[in-house]
């Protein structure tokens, strides 16, 4: 499992990216990283994957969780998403279909 | 003097340590002023840690310096905070963001009473055996019996820079809550205050050089322990049981805990695997020997019921340390050879 080697938060441009140590480069605007937040809260009990749209989420700080996730505080006190590098791969490889499912909503 | 699109030209040439991307690219390089004869060069608050900040900064000032016209070169690290005001940085999700320390190595149990802490102190001092700098975070805030068990009773220093240095205990550098315990006082808090304490442990202990932490984590699977494994970025993680069945239902939940917070899992210890009558010699399997094989774990080894492991535990001196040659010591040194081959200390 790829471990990221650098995270960088772009606040000008409301993205993250993440370099992993396979050297991918990763981008993840702030829109789509919050919609696809994992916590319960977000995705709820009913096996479903859902986007939940937040207009203009701001991130305010970035921690670690063990040595297997990152966890982004937002502006509005939202932080219980638990982002396990595996979902922020799964995140990035499948940007285009989890666009596409965001956008039809 | 080179224009600001010539400086970042200039900065598009040097690669992030370990990739092919620049830094520019990556986004690492915030802002470029150019006041004078002097390049003014921002990074961007990131996960980067302090020694690859200085070794790109070094790179920068080199190859700005010798642009015409370049006088001075200041390189500012990340050191703002994201968005201003009282926020933390990034936090660096690093394999092992303790400063010093190599390994980290968890000792967990699907329930107490198994010989954890006993595990925990063995298999420390045979990891020291066997060459390595070993440190022991007696993690088990509720009944911390890790000093009791080295025979240290001493209390770890405070720096003047606010930090606790661990005690040295048989050449292993320890920390436990027993320390700042007296023997007869009830731990008697809740989830917050533990992980407030735990927090401080991993912030405040200057552990120096370390190529194994052995974490002796507190029994079960409860909220202490799953937010200690979330807390504390562990390498890997061995789990104690006794034989039984009614022990080996708590493992399961062990494993699935460590699945959980994704930590790799390096086999099972099967404690009072067996007892040796030291009258007649036969042995006696008590608790029916070698149960742990259902977990499908790979066992690391099986340690028997010997009187000298209670004593030596008692008496803070630890079997590994009093009789090396017992079956019991080598037993302890076959698991540290097995946990260091899962997890090679990391080259200083």
């Amino acid at each position: 499992m790829p471990h990221p080697a650098l995270i960088i938060p772009v606040m000008e441009e409301k993205s993250l990216r993440i370099l992993w140590d396979d050297d991918l480069l990763s981008e993840y605007s702030f829109t789509y990283l919050r919609g696809w937040c994992p916590c319960a809260v977000c995705q709820g009990h009913g096996g479903t994957r859902n986007f939940i749209p937040v207009e203009n989420p701001q991130l305010e700080s970035i921690s670690a969780v063990g040595n297997y996730a990152i966890t982004p505080r937002w502006t509005d006190g939202h932080d219980t998403g638990i982002y396990t590098f595996e979902y922020l791969r799964t995140l990035s490889e499948q940007h285009e279909t989890l666009s596409q499912e965001q956008a039809k909503g | 003097m080179p224009t600001e699109q010539e400086v970042r030209t200039h900065l598009q040439k040097i690669a992030y340590p370990g990739s092919r991307h620049d830094i520019v690219t990556l986004g690492l390089v915030s802002e470029i002023g150019l006041h004078g004869s002097d390049v003014v060069v921002h990074f961007r608050p990131s996960s980067a840690s302090d020694q690859v900040l200085q070794h790109l900064g070094g790179k920068i000032t080199a190859a700005l310096s010798a642009l015409p016209g370049v006088e001075h070169v200041v390189v500012h690290d990340g050191r703002r905070r994201l968005g201003g005001g009282q926020q933390r940085p990034v936090a660096a999700p690093a394999k092992s963001p303790l400063p010093g320390v190599g390994k980290v190595i968890a000792v967990a149990s699907g329930k107490g009473g198994v010989g954890k802490s006993t595990v925990s102190v063995n298999l420390a001092l045979a990891l020291k055996a066997l060459g390595n700098r070993v440190g022991v975070l007696d993690a088990d805030v509720y009944g911390p019996s890790i000093p009791l068990m080295m025979g240290s009773e001493a209390t770890p220093r405070a720096g003047d820079d606010k930090k606790i240095y661990p005690v040295e205990k048989y050449g292993i550098s320890l920390i436990s809550m027993g320390f700042f315990l007296d023997d007869q006082s009830p731990v008697i808090w809740r989830g917050p205050i533990v992980m407030g304490i735990i927090r401080q442990f991993l912030r405040d202990v200057i552990w120096g050089d370390l190529d194994y932490l052995v974490v002796d984590l507190p029994p079960g699977t409860g909220d202490a322990v799953l937010t200690l494994a979330q807390e504390i970025p562990l390498n890997g993680g061995v789990i104690v049981s006794t034989p039984q069945d009614v022990a080996l239902l708590d493992v399961n939940r062990g494993i699935a805990m460590f699945k959980q917070v994704h930590v790799p899992i390096i086999g099972i210890v099967e404690n009072m695997s067996y007892y040796l009558c030291p009258h007649c010699g036969e042995r006696e399997e008590i608790f029916g020997h070698g149960g742990v094989k259902k977990t499908g774990l790979e066992v690391l080894g099986e340690i028997p019921i010997v009187e000298e492991i209670r004593t030596g535990g008692d008496e803070g001196k630890p079997m590994v340390l009093q009789s090396p040659d017992h079956a019991v010591s080598r037993a302890f040194h076959t698991i540290a050879n097995r946990v260091m081959q899962a997890s090679p200390k990391t080259l200083h």
